[in-house]
């Protein structure tokens, strides 16, 4: 059987709200293999970006997570990372922090820890255990589709 | 006999749900199913998503299924009086319960305050008095229940997560 926090996470990816993201194509649960799990994003040009979340300890653990090369089964190299024109997706996908593994979010288990400082000044983007992946997914996507993506340097070469 | 997917919000409930109906079945039939559902009141309205006006009950689901099926609501209000301040000036107006928080975004900062898609996209609308800041895909009805059908946001800048390059790790 299924441990307690994969079961919760099979729970929250059968709820309607992310069964309609993946629906109308924001993103894509690709595979499981606890407690990785897998998620592309789409981004503004329709370019997919993968994610490995790891979740061990769901929900009540925030995941973590970073862009990864499924065929390749590492992290994605830089040059295939999304850009920004003005910094605010840059921000997040940072390739300087934890030798890209995770995205610099205070939703990420990994970036929040040494962030106190987070829970004050973004409490909306603090981890809601209730909300589940459903947020990070939800902030990851809306970053990917704002005015500031820009292709990866690998694609505007 | 074919099936769609009907995704909706209810007055007063944030969380996104599922039903399957026939194709074939007019939206009153719908809206029957979703009441005996949830056990609702009779007087329930229809709205398909960021529309300001009722769904023609009469009309067949098929007719109006996306790729992804049908996205709607139901709310006893036919408008919600929204309310968005910012930099101390407020404007109103008043929209269907469908309306997406997206769509409200995208009035209040483009078309009222003058905002480009790119000031607009560092801005968020955050319920007035709380650090509440609904998802895009939120309806408007979601967050108000009849009889006070209003909701209040500031649209507040959307801080971006920095951090100092020598905590770079």
């Amino acid at each position: 059987m299924n441990s307690p926090d994969e079961r919760a996470f099979e729970a929250d990816v059968a709820k309607p709200a992310f069964r309609l993201g993946q629906g109308e194509g924001r993103w894509l649960l690709l595979k499981t293999v606890w407690p990785y799990v897998f998620i592309s994003v789409t981004a503004k040009d329709g370019r997919t970006f993968t994610l490995r979340f790891n979740c061990a300890g769901y929900p009540q653990t925030p995941p973590t997570a970073g862009p990864w090369d499924i065929d390749c089964n590492g992290v994605l190299p830089f040059d295939r990372w999304p850009q920004g024109l003005s910094g605010r997706v840059k921000a997040v996908f940072r390739t300087d922090w934890k030798s890209g593994t995770a995205l610099y979010l205070p939703c990420d288990r990994e970036s929040i820890a040494g962030h106190p400082n987070w829970r004050t000044e973004m409490p909306s983007k603090i981890w809601r255990p209730t909300d589940g992946i459903l947020q990070y997914l939800e902030l990851v996507h809306e970053l990917l589709q704002s005015c500031d993506y820009a292709i990866p340097v690998c694609a505007a070469m | 006999m074919e099936s769609v997917d009907i995704f909706y919000q209810i007055e007063g409930r944030r969380e996104i749900q599922h039903l399957e109906a026939p194709a074939e079945h007019n939206f009153g039939a719908v809206k029957a199913l979703l009441i005996e559902k949830h056990g609702l009141p009779t007087e329930m309205i229809l709205f398909l998503e960021d529309a300001d006006e009722p769904i023609d009950e009469l009309i067949v689901v098929r007719e109006r299924m996306g790729s992804h099926g049908v996205k709607a609501h139901l709310h006893r209000c036919r408008h919600v009086k929204v309310s968005v301040i910012f930099n101390g000036q407020t404007v109103e107006h008043s929209f269907g319960p469908s309306a997406t928080v997206a769509r409200i975004k995208r009035w209040a900062a483009e078309s009222k305050f003058g905002m480009t898609p790119e000031e607009a996209g560092e801005h968020v609308l955050q319920i007035a008095g709380t650090h509440d800041r609904p998802a895009p895909s939120t309806h408007l009805g979601a967050l108000a229940a009849c009889p006070h059908c209003q909701v209040i946001f500031d649209l507040v800048p959307d801080q971006r997560v920095n951090g100092s390059c020598g905590e770079a790790k």
